[in-house]
């Protein structure tokens, strides 16, 4: 037992940048739905706790994301690669999604979400074609399923949680 | 002789500025390049495009800003912080034993040019030509102010009228053209993010019900009453047509009257529920840019969307539109120009007087 928590340990010390900066996208993503939840007249308590959940719930997702692309990568591009670097160098290229909390802003912000979400795709996708001198469409190919991933958990985790927040609020005014 | 001489000025003043502004640029395009001629003394080409970039990415965060904080003046009037959010079901309830009341109230929600509760001169008398015109039954409901959510002038409006004070100080008073401009166009933005909040699905339902609610306490002010049989006509110009789209469904809850919108020169998005109004009129001008681009804009709007609620109304033939010839957004080819003043208020009449005839479609 202790020299497999001796490896977690260290592996943990060796991610702490990529695992950080996961958790700051989350926390930023997570933020860009406080305003809309506040409309919802949600109290300070529930808010919080939605903030914490949901932004750890998204660094899980992109971890998770990153994970599929590692063992895509040693699967079919025969790349093996230490998962402390791997996260470090993918959280990198999840730096613009730092700004994410801009979607709050009206009306702009869903087309600065999905210039976001490029900006990340087209991030990683480049990472691998760099790190690992594969060419461009089979590193495109070997991010899109983790990207996907991402993607549809975020959506789930939106349709669940922030849509019913903001439908919430139309009906109760609708019944005005 | 007058009225010629006064064009004539207007002219040589609006040259003289045009003229200010491209002298303006041409010095700003030559100051800009002479400091980066020296920033590249000091700094390296690298840091020369770190620092370009740092600058995009500060304007990046700072228009998402700008109308993130835009929001919280409404979050804080609608959480009750500021007091003075009416019960919507007690609105009229001081109005029962009022005098007179009209058949149809219209009111004017003006454009993003709107600054006080008082229009522009051009403004006032297209709206003092548009009230001469009007049958004896229907009231002209005028100096609304549009864009802010208490009813007070961006001036008085809490929280921020400190900002706005100096900035109108510098828009009047300071002797620089160009100060003045971007003052202008401070305030003219504050209420382009208004317009884009009511028009936002998050966020759009609370600005727009605050509007309906202080459109309903102005229309228990002139005596309105919903069980009076009377109905409303929403006339908005360029971003008032997107605020009368987006008030008009909680107008009508709230008032319990049918509700029709008139737009001249409309900028709107297409995403608000118009399905339960009854009837919207578009008055555009063949040479409106601004107009034209709301069209791209606004993806709501764009035929590639026909399950927008605005492509939907257009299906179903929901949409009056009227095209006035030669008429351009503002100035002097504007709606509010002596050319084209009367060709709109006459086309606003017509659509009066078919909104009177037709029996009204929604359950109210």
């Amino acid at each position: 037992m202790e020299p497999i928590l001796d490896s977690l340990g260290g592996w943990l010390m060796r991610t702490d940048i990529g695992l950080g900066l996961l958790l700051v996208v989350g926390l930023s993503m997570s933020l860009s739905h406080v305003f809309a939840l506040l409309a919802n007249r949600l109290s300070a308590r529930q808010i919080l706790l939605r903030l914490l959940l949901d932004a750890l719930i998204l660094s899980l997702a992109f971890l998770l994301s990153t994970s599929i692309d590692m063992v895509l990568l040693s699967l079919y591009a025969s790349n093996p690669v230490h998962p402390s670097d791997f996260i470090n160098g993918v959280a990198a290229c999840l730096l613009p999604a730092c700004f994410y909390v801009c979607v709050a802003a009206p009306y702009i912000g869903e087309t600065i979400g999905l210039g976001i979400w490029v900006l990340l795709h087209l991030n990683v996708v480049t990472y691998v074609h760099v790190r690992f001198a594969l060419p461009w469409e089979q590193a495109l190919l070997l991010c899109s399923p983790g990207y996907l991933f991402a993607v549809l958990l975020v959506g789930l985790l939106f349709r669940q949680s922030w849509q019913r927040g903001y439908t919430m609020l139309a009906s109760e005014l609708g019944d005005a | 002789m007058s009225a010629s001489h006064a064009a004539a000025s207007q002219r040589f003043n609006l040259r003289l500025l045009l003229l200010v502004l491209a002298i303006g640029i041409g010095v700003n395009v030559v100051g800009v390049g002479h400091l980066l001629l020296g920033l590249r003394r000091v700094l390296s080409p690298a840091d020369l495009a770190l620092l370009l970039r740092f600058s995009g990415v500060l304007l990046l965060v700072l228009i998402p800003a700008a109308g993130i904080f835009s929001l919280v003046n409404q979050f804080a009037f609608w959480e009750g912080w500021l007091e003075g959010l009416p019960r919507a079901e007690q609105l009229f309830a001081g109005s029962a034993d009022a005098g007179a009341s009209y058949r149809c109230y219209v009111v004017y929600l003006d454009g993003i040019h709107q600054l006080e509760r008082d229009h522009p001169p051009r403004v006032s008398a297209f709206l003092e030509a548009l009230e001469q015109r009007l049958q004896r039954d229907t009231l002209l409901v005028r100096g609304l102010e549009t864009y802010t959510v208490m009813p007070v002038a961006l001036a008085e409006d809490a929280g921020s009228a400190w900002f706005w004070r100096r900035l109108f100080a510098l828009q009047e008073q300071h002797p620089n053209l160009l100060v003045q401009l971007l003052a202008a166009i401070f305030v003219q933005g504050n209420n382009v993010i208004k317009v884009g909040i009511s028009s936002d699905r998050r966020y759009g339902p609370i600005l727009n019900y605050e509007l309906a609610l202080k459109i309903c306490l102005r229309l228990a002010e002139v005596g309105f009453r919903p069980d009076c049989g009377s109905r409303i006509a929403l006339v908005g110009y360029s971003g008032g047509a997107e605020m009368a789209m987006g008030v008009a469904d909680y107008l009508r809850r709230i008032s319990r009257v049918p509700v029709s919108i008139i737009s001249f020169c409309g900028v709107f998005s297409g995403n608000q529920l118009v399905s339960s109004v009854d009837g919207i009129t578009t008055i555009v001008g063949s040479r409106d840019p601004v107009a034209a681009f709301g069209r791209i804009a606004y993806p709501g709007r764009s035929p590639l969307l026909p399950l927008s609620n605005w492509n939907k109304a257009v299906a179903r033939g929901f949409i009056d539109r009227r095209e006035i010839a030669g008429m351009n957004h503002n100035g002097n080819s504007g709606p509010f120009s002596d050319a084209f003043r009367l060709p709109v208020i006459t086309e606003i009449l017509a659509a009066l007087e078919r909104s009177a005839a037709a029996p009204a479609q929604r359950d109210c």
